[in-house]
């Protein structure tokens, strides 16, 4: 500690800057940590030369072929991106839906009981670790590739994110008005639905949308276990021809896009 | 109470609408379920199914989740979820460091309206380009393993970082600021005693929340070829197997929720 002796006599203590631990630490990890990565990179080839050359042979026709064919196979895309939008959609649904009652049960301020939310809390903790291509492999367990899979996984991929969010909410509304209607004789259920309903829908649906968002932006995944969808193309097609995976890669950017904006829109109304 | 009922009976219809509303959501969610079939054979199978999963989990075999016996640690899961981290953390660090000029870029009250729009618009793009295909991408170009999961997760959360680390520096107190000024500090002096200090904690703890949600999309990112647990998620789920995949999921959750609360530990003592 740094001595410092003031004019007027006063030996006041400069406390000890305690960011150099935090760097210390940040470093240390870093160094460990860099060391693993370059342990298992030993073997692999690293080129980045080669990414200019994947960019065009991914955003350029296939050799032979011109523009039109490249933007033709675009549009053949649209089965695949509307079951894509099928899972998303009726996933995100369902799951926000079953967020209702379980982020009710959770939320500290609804359920005063601490023995209830509690182990409901952590119970939805630990499941929300849970990544979506281990939620689409118990999916598939059950009902097989296909449709279902793929909406059943994205719907317990958004409870699980939506109950979180909606408890959070829930606890931060106004208590007051629940006991005002409480006050009048109303029952739970009705004191729920015309004093914390009203209060916590709109950023409801903004949540859904932006959940929505991101599963359109995440259900590339999907294929990777098996479920048709738009990574379909781009894993199908990722050895021989790379144009048909640009062309997919335009085609969910321009999706994302869209979607981006249409709930930038939705969730400036509701505000 | 007539001027009560008048009152009421003025109330404006909105269940019209609501009713509309409702209908139109209704119906894309049964449209949604189009081409969503099932194999009747699976009904009888589902308790086998369930009672597989649950057999998983109670014989998972630790010798592969620790890696002693006839496994070496580099060939364990555990190993494998240590990657995952490293991958998330030096994403996040790097992501970070590149966020703080990004930001200054995209902060009207440091570069003026014009170029933040600029700068804005970039790390728009940058956060609406889905992370899987970025993965799909540079998996592609520079190659597989965990450096290409790093450049992932970095340049993905100099996207999101840089937005709410301009969004941080938008709302600043200058009061400070003015107050170095008038006792003659140069602008390096106002940067380490009039901006760092308010912005560190701030952005410390946003970047710890990113850490969070890093650690998560490091483990799916892995099944496209980005090192990391993904990597054993789609080796063991495409087909699913019960044998392997518990010992996967089990890590990923003793993983995600001892990041979950270090990191919320640590922003509780930043704010």
């Amino acid at each position: 500690m740094a001595k410092i002796t003031l004019t007027n006599g006063k030996i006041v203590y400069k406390p000890h800057n305690k960011s150099w631990i935090v760097l210390v630490v940040i470093g240390g990890l870093t160094v460990l940590f860099a060391y693993l990565v370059s342990l298992d990179s030993i073997g692999i080839q690293f080129h980045p030369e080669e990414l200019p050359v994947i960019l065009k042979k991914l955003f350029s026709p296939h050799r032979g072929e011109d523009w039109g064919d490249y933007f033709a196979y675009i549009l053949k895309l649209q089965n695949v991106m509307v079951t894509t939008l099928q899972m998303c959609y009726g996933g995100t649904v369902i799951g926000a839906l079953f967020a209702v009652p379980f982020s009710l049960l959770s939320s500290k301020n609804i359920v005063k009981t601490k023995w209830i939310y509690t182990p409901f809390r952590f119970l939805l903790n630990l499941f929300r670790t849970i990544p979506i291509p281990v939620l689409a492999a118990i999916c598939i367990s059950f009902v097989g590739t296909g449709i279902l899979a793929g909406l059943f996984a994205i719907a317990l991929f958004t409870f699980g994110i939506m109950v979180k969010m909606l408890y959070e909410l829930i606890e931060t509304i106004d208590m007051n008005i629940v006991e005002a209607l409480e006050s009048t004789g109303a029952n739970k259920l009705q004191a729920i639905r015309y004093a914390v309903f009203p209060q916590v829908f709109p950023d409801y649906v903004g949540y859904a949308i932006y959940i929505l968002e991101t599963n359109i932006r995440s259900s590339a995944i999907l294929s990777y276990v098996g479920i048709s969808s738009i990574g379909t193309v781009m894993k199908d097609s990722e050895m021989t021809d790379y144009d048909k995976v640009g062309g997919a890669i335009i085609l969910i950017f321009i999706i994302c896009v869209i979607i981006q904006l249409f709930s930038d829109v939705v969730r400036r109304k509701l505000a | 109470m007539n001027r009560l009922r008048n009152v009421l009976a003025k109330k404006p219809k909105k269940w019209i609408m609501n009713l509309l509303f409702v209908a139109a959501i209704g119906t894309i969610l049964v449209l949604s379920f189009d081409g969503a079939t099932i194999n009747p054979l699976r009904f009888p199978q589902i308790p086998y199914v369930f009672l597989g999963i649950i057999r998983g989990f109670l014989n998972i075999d630790w010798s592969t989740v620790l890696g002693y016996g006839e496994f070496t640690f580099s060939q364990s899961i555990a190993y494998y979820a240590i990657q995952t981290l490293a991958i998330a953390f030096i994403g996040t660090l790097v992501g970070g460091i590149l966020a703080v000029p990004a930001s200054f870029l995209a902060a009207e009250n440091v570069v003026g309206k014009r170029v933040a729009r600029i700068g804005r618009f970039f790390l728009v793009i940058i956060r609406v380009f889905p992370e899987i295909i970025l993965a799909f991408i540079l998996v592609k170009g520079i190659g597989t393993g965990p450096i290409t999961g790093i450049f992932v997760i970095g340049i993905h959360s100099v996207g999101m970082l840089g937005k709410l680390f301009s969004e941080a520096i938008d709302s600043m107190d200058r009061s400070s600021i003015e107050a170095l000024d008038a006792v003659g500090a140069d602008s390096l002096q106002k940067l380490r005693f009039g901006i760092l200090p308010q912005l560190m904690p701030l952005m410390s703890s946003i970047a710890l929340y990113r850490l969070d949600i890093n650690v998560r999309s490091a483990t799916v990112l892995g099944a496209i070829g980005a090192g990391g647990l993904g990597t054993l998620i789609i080796l063991y789920s495409n087909p699913p197997s019960w044998v392997s995949l518990p010992g996967v999921i089990v890590a990923i959750m003793v993983m995600v929720l001892a990041v979950d609360s270090i990191s919320s530990a640590l922003r509780k003592k930043l704010v």
